[in-house]
């Protein structure tokens, strides 16, 4: 529960304290669990084409949830009374080898809003933001191991990526009616990544770190609403997860992955007009397990993922609670 | 073999209509910076900054009506300025109605009379709009809690999560946009405030 404000006689003389939130945009908080670890068999990585494969086709599907928020203090809020709050998104993903140690990918979500309030009830539907990816890969063999006999065994496949976001989805300075339209953040962004996996069958641990800048753009409406025209640039973006897996294998040399991962998400203050948006920046904690099923060939692989973040203080500030769903599918292309 | 090619087939038709969807979308992939406001005539009925707020009648968390006409001059309980922010209780409304408590209406205590209204257009009942401020720490509070509850004050003024309203003493509306930094409300505050 949130704490009482005084009424604001009581505020006289007193330290003024600085809030801070997010501009809120339904999508893309989660990063979509994509299939298909280094090795082939799947973990809770990004999209990333195992190593000497072709191509790789990816088709998810997430329902997030929304379960209230954490205000700029980290104390978690309840939504109102009546409120049932829901988000599906459609992921579709291709990852393609561009050299021997060079790949590209791109992603594009369709995402359904579900908004029901005691006295308002929103459906929308767009696509969100997609993204164009390329990953150097900074091994030349593959470093899943069974045994460890030397040095040699214990290197991870390193990945290092950029990730370029399309503001294609719909943000709040398209032409919308409202906020429940949004799919999208509307301005373009600019990861660098890094993906360290290593697996020692049957064992997986994997670290990923993205930082990101999203560009500078001018904003001239605000929900379909014309307005005074002035420049907007969201704060620069962190994002760090942690997993480890556990694979068992069936006679059928066909692989079961169990993935515990572990993510942080952190964005600075937004700047409107260079000056800073005290009102913004967002952090988030969550949890999540993922369940992937990998053919004897490593072809095809099915995936489950659930992503929890606690309704509690202390996991998040200025963002939703949500907990996502996630099914999904990639097919590999030796 | 036919299932990865009905795989891609789909893909390829999907990003195909995603593709066309997009075309209307050129506001963020190529956003303008020009200024697409349309001329308003001063002293007209309307939304927007420059024209005249229509009256409305609102209720309060007492079940009282706030009605705007009261707050402007001539009226039973006159102020110098109303603000409306419309809360639908997300993260970046409480940050803002935060943001107001903490930062705006302290700097111009002892200016003027200022109605500072949050405005519920959400929970649907006055009962629904108490437990959501209340959860929200806004009862008891220099706030006045308004439940818009068939969301006719939102549809007047084209409001969302996040629109700030600003009504000088005459019923002109002064500000009509996204609360952003807070800094054109405070601009606009010292402005009309004696």
């Amino acid at each position: 529960m949130k704490h009482y404000k005084k009424p604001i006689n009581s505020y006289i003389g007193a330290v003024l304290i600085t809030s801070t939130a997010l501009v809120f945009s339904p999508v893309e908080w989660i990063p979509t669990a994509h299939a298909a670890s280094c090795c082939g068999g799947g973990s809770a990585s990004s999209l990333v084409l195992p190593k000497f494969s072709k191509a790789m086709l990816d088709v998810s599907m997430d329902y997030e949830h929304y379960d209230g928020f954490w205000d700029n203090n980290g104390d978690w809020v309840e939504d109102p009374e009546g409120s049932s709050l829901n988000q599906y998104r459609i992921n579709m993903g291709y990852a393609h080898r561009l050299a021997p140690n060079w790949q590209g990918s791109v992603t594009l979500p369709y995402v359904f809003n579900q908004n029901k309030y005691a006295s308002l009830e929103r459906n929308t539907n767009g696509i969100g933001d997609g993204t164009v990816s390329v990953w150097y890969e900074a091994f030349e063999k593959i470093t899943c191991v069974w045994d460890v006999k030397n040095w040699e065994d214990l290197m991870p496949a390193i990945y290092m990526g950029g990730t370029l976001t399309i503001p294609t989805g719909t943000s709040p300075y398209d032409d919308v009616v409202d906020n429940f339209d949004i799919t999208g953040r509307g301005a373009y962004r600019l990861d660098a990544s890094v993906l360290i996996d290593k697996t020692i069958y049957p064992w997986n641990m994997s670290f990923g770190a993205s930082y990101g800048k999203y560009l500078e753009r001018p904003v001239n409406r605000e929900y379909g609403t014309y307005v005074a025209p002035y420049h907007k640039q969201y704060g620069d973006r962190l994002n760090t997860n942690l997993s480890f897996g556990y694979t068992y294998f069936t006679d059928e040399m066909e692989s079961i992955t169990t993935t515990l991962a572990y993510a942080i998400l952190k964005e600075d203050e937004a700047r409107i007009d260079g000056v800073i948006d005290t009102t913004s920046g967002i952090s988030k904690e969550s949890v999540s397990m993922t369940m992937a099923w990998a053919t004897e060939n490593r072809d095809w692989v099915y995936k489950l993922t659930y992503s929890h973040a606690p309704s509690r203080d202390g996991w998040g500030e200025n963002f939703p609670t949500t907990d996502v769903l996630t099914v999904g599918v990639s097919h590999v292309l030796r | 073999m036919s299932y990865a090619k009905t795989l891609q087939q789909l893909l390829a038709l999907s990003l195909l209509v995603f593709g066309l969807g997009a075309c209307d979308l050129k506001d963020d992939l190529l956003p303008s910076s020009s200024d697409q406001r349309g001329a308003v005539t001063t002293g007209s009925t309307g939304n927007m900054p420059g024209q005249i707020a229509a009256d409305f009648t609102i209720k309060d968390l007492n079940g009282n009506d706030f009605i705007l006409s009261d707050h402007l001059t001539g009226g039973s309980n006159p102020a110098d300025v109303v603000v409306l922010y419309f809360t639908m209780w997300c993260p970046i409304c409480l940050s803002h109605s935060d943001h107001i408590y903490t930062n705006v209406m302290p700097q111009f205590l002892g200016r003027g009379t200022v109605v500072y209204g949050l405005v519920d257009y959400v929970s649907g009942s006055v009962s629904a709009t108490y437990a959501a401020a209340q959860a929200n720490g806004y009862v008891g509070s220099s706030y006045s809690i308004l439940a818009d509850v068939d969301q006719a004050v939102l549809n007047q003024f084209n409001g969302a999560m996040g629109i700030t309203i600003v009504i000088d003493s005459d019923g002109t509306i002064l500000m009509n946009e996204d609360y952003r930094t807070g800094d054109t409300l405070v601009q606009i505050l010292d402005q009309q405030l004696p």
